[in-house]
């Protein structure tokens, strides 16, 4: 009898469980996991599929009457092969034809003053590119790294000029001891990876390779 | 002025000793097996020597030439292999008679059946006998005799498939960097290639070279240095230290010395002794070979192929093996846009723009998706002024970035004017149309 108590309990927090119901525990035959619709199943196996055509198989007034070609083509990457407007040589045939201007219907007409945002980190002409540093301000950057590479390391010098650390690094180069130092505690670093972050940076390095042999 | 009519001149190409062979009637083409080649080669046995061949009599500079000196072996000396053998079917006599010498004789390639199925295979002209087309099969390992082996056809063939392939690439990729240029054509034309062409012309090899072995087999020994047809370049004075320290090549000493595919010209093979050849290379112990008779190999089958396009020129003439060339050997599919590999592709678009005065090229943002999901997707196409340069899609901002930038310089490089293009060789023919002046680039970008 205790043996059957125990098992009915059991039962019943496995199914208070499943089904968040309390009645489940007077019940003696407990019903497997219940099947609850959120959403009716004929929106989602038809409704919801019911793609409506692309604009050119919708049969209107200004189709034609006979047969004709739908060209609707796959979105995709465009070719490397056919040459841009601005790439062709000037004495080019396509060139004089200015095929562009022909075939404006096709294309988005270029007279559109729009065009796709610049990317965030490059300068924008609002946010143009500075050039404010002269030939004194760098002796005086590699003064100061020479002089103390701890103190003014890349990031504090940067913050000082205005500039980039790309550019401090250009500019300068600290003491032979300092980058041994450096290197050394880089090697330690990476001494405490583990074997997943080392395959992951591994891995970003041949990636990158195989980006730039175009293999990505 | 008439023309040359090379297609009379087969028949004295094929035999050059004055009086050895009669004459082809003036004013037709002697067909392949005319009563007068059937009874050539009964003239030629009597003699006991290899009197008859493809090879023009040897003026007097290459009679002098040791190859020469050293061949043919007397037959007397030479024990028959087949003497005491019972062979059932027997042996042609003229197979017997033929063991003697290292590569089979001339007048038993009118028996083969390999080599009259090749011929028909590669649907050649009736003008190219069969003896011919026998010698191209015939490696200068084979044979070292070059009356009887392929060099100087291999030496033609190789001359006229690169002239056409690099016509042929410069002309409708006028844009293309040196270095690629020397991978497209070494792609079509190189070695490796034409071994691929080889082995699906269906040529076979023969296990050992041999004067009883069928002379439709490609005949090659793994024991000896190839010879690899050199047409220019010259022999580096560091040769010797460019892999010992991987020394640098630049492009324009590539351009002065090296070779017609831009590899290094190389000192020819010292003679070492070939019982510690063979012996390495010993096929029953290695049936694949070593890579170093795989690359034996592989010049093999490339010469043959090279000699089969020089007897279609010797036979044929220029528009033949032009229609030859562009039918085997450029007709092969290569995605020339898979040879591009770059270091800094956004730093060489921006000195391109510079260079041909276009606005600065700047990337945009064309289109994105799932910016903070796992596998994000951005669009980035590179604007000069308002033209799109190129276009392209990457897991991040830079990534799609460079890949634009490294399209754009794709589509510059691979200008092409259009996929009819003349070449020069176009005008050698009659009643050409007047030249249109090709388009030629000022460079690649530096």
């Amino acid at each position: 009898m205790e043996v059957q108590l125990q098992l009915s309990v059991r039962r019943a927090a496995a199914a208070s469980r499943s089904c968040q119901s309390s009645t489940s525990l007077l019940s003696p035959r407990i019903p497997s996991r219940q099947q609850i619709r959120h959403q009716a199943t004929s929106s989602r196996h038809k409704r919801a599929l019911r793609v409506p055509p692309h604009p050119s198989f919708i049969t209107s007034e200004s189709t034609p009457k006979t047969d004709h070609i739908i060209f609707n083509p796959p979105s995709s990457e465009p070719s490397i092969f056919s040459t841009p407007f601005k790439f062709l040589p000037k004495n080019d045939p396509r060139r004089r034809a200015n095929l562009p201007a022909l075939f404006s219907s096709l294309a988005p007409a270029p007279t559109t003053n729009k065009l796709p945002p610049l990317l965030p980190f490059l300068p924008t002409p609002e946010q143009p590119k500075v050039h404010h540093l002269k030939p004194e301000d760098i002796t005086e950057m590699r003064r100061l790294r020479a002089e103390d590479p701890v103190t003014n390391s890349v990031i504090a010098l940067s913050n000082k000029f205005g500039c980039s650390k790309t550019f401090v690094m250009m500019c300068c180069h600290a003491p032979k001891e300092h980058q041994e130092k450096h290197r050394e505690r880089l090697a330690g670093v990476r001494e405490r990876w583990g074997p997943t972050r080392t395959k992951a940076r591994e891995d970003r390095v041949r990636r990158k390779d195989m980006l730039l042999r175009g293999e990505l | 002025m008439k023309r040359i009519r090379l297609e009379r001149w087969s028949s004295q190409l094929l035999a050059a000793r004055p009086g050895a062979s009669p004459r082809a009637a003036p004013g037709a083409a002697t067909p392949l097996c005319s009563p007068s080649y059937r009874q050539t080669p009964k003239e030629l046995c009597l003699s006991r020597r290899r009197c008859q061949s493809t090879f023009a009599q040897p003026s007097d500079p290459i009679a002098e030439d040791e190859f020469l000196q050293s061949e043919p072996v007397d037959p007397a000396e030479t024990v028959d292999p087949t003497e005491n053998m019972s062979r059932f079917p027997p042996l042609d006599p003229t197979t017997a008679a033929s063991a003697r010498y290292p590569s089979p004789l001339p007048e038993r390639a009118l028996k083969s059946a390999k080599l009259a199925a090749l011929h028909a295979r590669l649907s050649l002209s009736e003008k190219i006998p069969l003896q011919t087309l026998a010698r191209a099969l015939v490696d200068s390992t084979a044979d070292k005799n070059r009356q009887f082996n392929n060099t100087n056809l291999a030496f033609l063939g190789h001359t006229l498939i690169n002239y056409h392939v690099s016509e042929y690439l410069m002309v409708r990729y006028p844009r293309l960097p040196m270095s690629i240029m020397y991978s497209a054509v070494a792609a079509y034309a190189g070695p490796d290639a034409l071994h691929t062409l080889a082995r699906q012309w269906g040529i076979e090899t023969a296990a050992v070279p041999g004067g009883e072995v069928d002379p439709g087999l490609l005949q090659f020994a793994t024991d000896k240095a190839p010879m690899v047809p050199t047409t220019f370049g010259s022999r580096r004075a560091e040769a010797d230290y460019l892999d010992k320290f991987k020394w640098r090549r630049g492009i324009n000493s590539r351009v002065v010395f090296d070779d017609d595919f831009g590899d290094v010209v190389q000192a020819a093979a010292p003679q070492d002794d070939a019982a510690a050849r063979s012996a390495d290379n010993n096929t029953a112990l290695k049936p694949y070979g070593t890579p170093e008779t795989r690359k034996i190999a592989e010049t093999a089958h490339a010469n043959a192929v090279r000699a089969v396009v020089g007897a279609v020129y010797a036979h044929c003439g220029r528009e033949a093996v032009k229609a030859f060339v562009r039918s085997h050997v450029l007709s092969r599919q290569l995605d020339l846009s898979r040879l591009f590999a770059f270091k800094m592709p956004t730093r060489e678009l921006s000195n391109l723009c510079a260079r041909e005065e276009f606005e600065k090229p700047v990337a945009r943002l064309l289109s994105e998706t799932g910016r903070r999901s796992r596998t994000p997707v951005f669009v980035v196409g590179i604007y000069s002024g308002k033209d799109k340069l190129g276009e392209g899609a990457g897991p991040n901002l830079d990534a799609a970035r460079w890949k634009a930038a490294m399209n754009a310089l794709k589509a510059w490089y691979l200008y092409s004017p259009g996929e009819d293009v003349r070449v020069p060789s176009d005008m050698l023919v009659e009643d050409a149309r007047p030249w249109e002046p090709a388009h030629i680039d000022i460079g690649e970008v530096i």
